[in-house]
């Protein structure tokens, strides 16, 4: 059975998609058969894995059984990652799961049938919270949340806690963050790593805000084919140390 | 999900850089750096994992179990360099690549069949985003035999990227119709295994021989003994090595039907070297023999201990311990035997004799020269009707030995039928070789359970005398228990297992076919 990691945060532009497809890399790489099922209509993660942002049938016919899931697979440039991509139709998500008999259990009808062929399926999630946040909170086994170091990214990440233990029903997903586009010459930055990094739900692994991330897009090349060695690259590979490391655990 | 592959050859004389450098004039590729990779395969000596499309590579610390045509994996398991180079599906940790094998190779081992070095050259086609769309590998293998290397056919390994099957087909398109390259017919390893002096498929113990009617019946002796005395060949170096304990069933089958085809062909040998040979053929079953009850023994002994109750079934360990021991000492003196001067005199002397046979005068072999079709219809049709005659004699009060008897006789007609089933109509012979198996099946299990019997009778002296004897005695009476009453189920399942074996049409057949 796959572990479901959803990469998730309410805001955009948090290193969402250059975590998904970073980890996912070097799960592959280490041997791990990986899916990342990239769920933004923007299909960020599946132009940076060269792979066209189109799903045959769209994201309405996916979520209501109609397609078979393991048709729209697209193998990506390393031979243990495929890619369920991204396509514009995901844009109305919840109109789509909301015409379904049992709209959180969209994704979890999506991923069932392929869940005995990967070790790890990765989820690049949309921002906001709605119907397919639901949906993705009961078929992640972790909600793994980058926040950029500041007090107000805690606060809202306290908030996510609140509401998945209040308002999601059973099982709930393990809930882990990790600090993203950290920026080491900013003195807020530094405090609130220190202050919080590798407490209660945050890992101690933290992501630079590093020009070889911006670089992917370039390069459309996951870090670990084009800087493995580099600062960022190292982080991505200490995250998914620790990750693994509490999956496993 | 398995992505799509397909090989093929590269023209003769061709490297697989000069297809790589051509293949880029056509479509966009990325090469990467070439690299080498050693793999043993291994299989069993009658080729087991080759008949069921499977192949098991050893490469580095990795063992692992492909589809044979695609090398798609289907298990694997690490396993420490330099390891012993003969597995028993019990040697192998518990897991997927046990449970697949183990029901295929049963007690057979596994030992590699060839060792195959490849240098492999990666060239990535692209699609217009610069995405690999299909993978391909350009392979120059090389197969390391006792003699050195010997370097195989070149070939080309064309892997899909899942989601682009339109791109694979026309690679293989282009492949194939541009640059000339054919679809290989088999994977790298048969090649291998052939070039290394192998049998892709293994060596079978199967008798396989094809007679003709019309032809002389010492002709066609000498055509299934000589098959026989391949088999005893073959068979002989893994007895001795004690790879498995099949080898040592394939050549005592082989030995057993050589006898047999020696007394039901009597008239086609002179009387005096065929007295000669049949003694030694004899001596050669009784060496093997004691050895072979205890290989039984042996493998029947988890099935055997398994239907005790949960808490005897420790209790049997001593009885295990004391067979393996036996097994120990009656192993070497059938060696001993076995690579004696006088078991190679008599095999040698054997194929030599056959081969003058057929030339040797005929005054005191007066079936030499007798169509083989009518001494061998005259022979099955009477040792059929014997056993109709012996069945229907025997009732709830028949001694054992009258069953014996006739799953001897049984015996005897399961040969001949093998021997001529090539004489025959397979809508005649099928049917009847059918019930006879069904006949058999009872006979012998009736036969079998009294064996263990004694068997384990045999042991109890010796038994108590072991430490934890006492209680290992006391689980053996449960067995012995357990043995005679599946010994009464047979017996009383053989009168309607024989009524089929004698019904009328089958008689009637029997008569019409073999006179």
């Amino acid at each position: 059975m796959a572990k479901v990691i959803a990469l998730y945060n309410i805001k955009g532009g948090v290193g969402k998609t250059s975590a998904a497809v970073n980890l996912a890399w070097i799960a592959a790489d280490e041997g791990a058969r990986v899916l990342l099922w990239d769920l933004d209509p923007q299909g960020a993660a599946s132009y940076l894995l060269r792979i066209k942002p189109k799903v045959r049938g769209g994201g309405s016919k996916l979520v209501r059984g109609k397609s078979d899931p393991a048709a729209l697979l697209k193998g990506s440039d390393h031979e243990r990652l495929d890619l369920l991509p991204a396509d514009f139709s995901y844009r109305n998500m919840d109109l789509a799961l909301d015409a379904t008999k049992r709209p959180t259990r969209g994704l979890s009808r999506v991923l069932e049938p392929l869940s005995e062929d990967y070790d790890y399926v990765f989820l690049d999630c949309p921002p906001a919270i709605s119907l397919s946040s639901e949906s993705i909170f009961a078929a992640a086994d972790v909600l793994l949340v980058p926040l950029i170091p500041t007090p107000l990214s805690l606060r809202t990440f306290d908030r996510l806690r609140e509401f998945v233990a209040r308002d999601v029903p059973k099982p709930r997903p393990q809930i882990l963050a990790f600090f993203s586009m950290c920026d080491g010459r900013r003195s807020l930055h530094r405090r609130v790593i220190e202050e919080h990094a590798a407490t209660d739900g945050v890992l101690a692994a933290a992501i630079p805000a590093a020009s070889d991330v911006e670089r992917m897009a370039l390069q459309r090349r996951a870090l670990a084919q084009f800087a493995a060695r580099g600062r960022a690259g190292r982080a991505y590979g200490a995250l998914w140390t620790e990750l693994r490391g509490r999956l496993d655990g | 999900m398995d992505v799509h592959r397909t090989q093929l050859l590269l023209p003769d004389g061709v490297s697989a850089a000069a297809t790589a450098d051509r293949l880029a004039e056509l479509v966009a590729v990325v090469t990467q750096r070439a690299h080498a990779v050693d793999r043993t395969f291994w299989d069993t000596f009658d080729g087991r994992l080759h008949a069921a499309g499977l192949a098991l590579a050893e490469s580095g610390s990795r063992l692992a179990l492909l589809d044979a045509a695609t090398y798609d994996e289907r298990a694997a398991v690490d396993r420490a360099r330099g390891g012993p180079r003969r597995l028993l599906a019990g040697d192998l940790p518990a897991g997927e690549l046990r449970e697949r094998l183990a029901p295929i190779i049963e007690m057979r081992a596994l030992a590699p069949v060839a060792r195959v070095r490849s240098r492999l050259l990666p060239v990535n086609v692209l699609d217009d985003e610069g995405k690999i769309v299909v993978r391909l590998q350009a392979e120059e293998p090389s197969v390391r035999s006792g003699d050195g290397k010997r370097a195989l056919r070149p070939r080309l390994n064309v892997i899909g990227v899942r989601g682009y099957d339109a791109d694979f087909e026309r690679t293989v398109l282009l492949l194939t119709g541009e640059l000339g390259l054919e679809p290989a017919t088999r994977p790298v390893h048969h090649d291998a295994v052939e070039a290394a002096g192998g049998v892709a498929g293994g060596v079978s113990s199967k008798l396989r021989v094809t007679l003709a009617p019309d032809e002389r019946a010492d002709r066609a002796a000498v055509t299934i003994l000589r098959r026989l005395l391949e088999i005893v060949e073959a068979n002989l170096p893994g007895t001795l090595a004690d790879v498995d304990s099949e080898y040592l069933h394939d050549l005592r089958v082989a030995v057993r039907r050589s006898r047999a085809l020696q007394r039901e062909l009597r008239g086609v040998f002179a009387p005096e070297p065929l007295r000669v040979f049949r003694d030694g053929f004899r001596e050669l079953q009784a060496l093997t023999g004691p050895t072979r009850d205890l290989d039984v023994q042996l493998l029947e002994f988890g099935d055997l201990a398994s239907s005790l109750p949960a808490g005897a079934v420790a209790d049997v360990v001593p009885l295990r311990r004391l067979l393996e021991q036996r097994l120990v000492v009656e192993r070497q003196a059938m060696v001993r035997g076995l690579s004696s001067e006088r078991t190679r005199a008599l095999l040698d002397g054997w194929s030599a004799f056959l081969d003058v046979l057929v030339a040797s005068p005929q005054d005191e072999r007066p079936d030499a020269a007798r169509p083989v079709a009518e001494i061998a219809g005259e022979r099955i049709g009477k040792v059929y009707k014997r056993m109709v005659g012996m069945g229907r004699a025997i009732d709830d009060d028949s001694p054992h030995e009258a069953l014996h008897d006739l799953r001897k006789k049984g015996k005897e007609l399961r040969y001949l039928l093998e021997f001529f089933a090539s004489l025959y109509p397979a809508e005649v012979v099928k049917p009847m070789i059918a019930t006879l198996k069904g006949l058999q099946d009872v006979l012998g299990r009736f036969q079998d359970r009294e064996v263990q019997v004694d068997a384990l009778r045999a042991l109890g002296d010796d038994i108590v005398a072991v430490e934890g004897g006492a209680a290992a005695l006391m689980a053996m009476g449960v067995l012995v228990q357990r043995l005679g009453a599946e010994q009464d189920e047979a017996r009383a399942q053989f009168g309607e297992r024989f009524e089929r074996f004698a019904a009328k049409p089958q008689r009637r057949l029997v008569a019409q076919t073999f006179g």
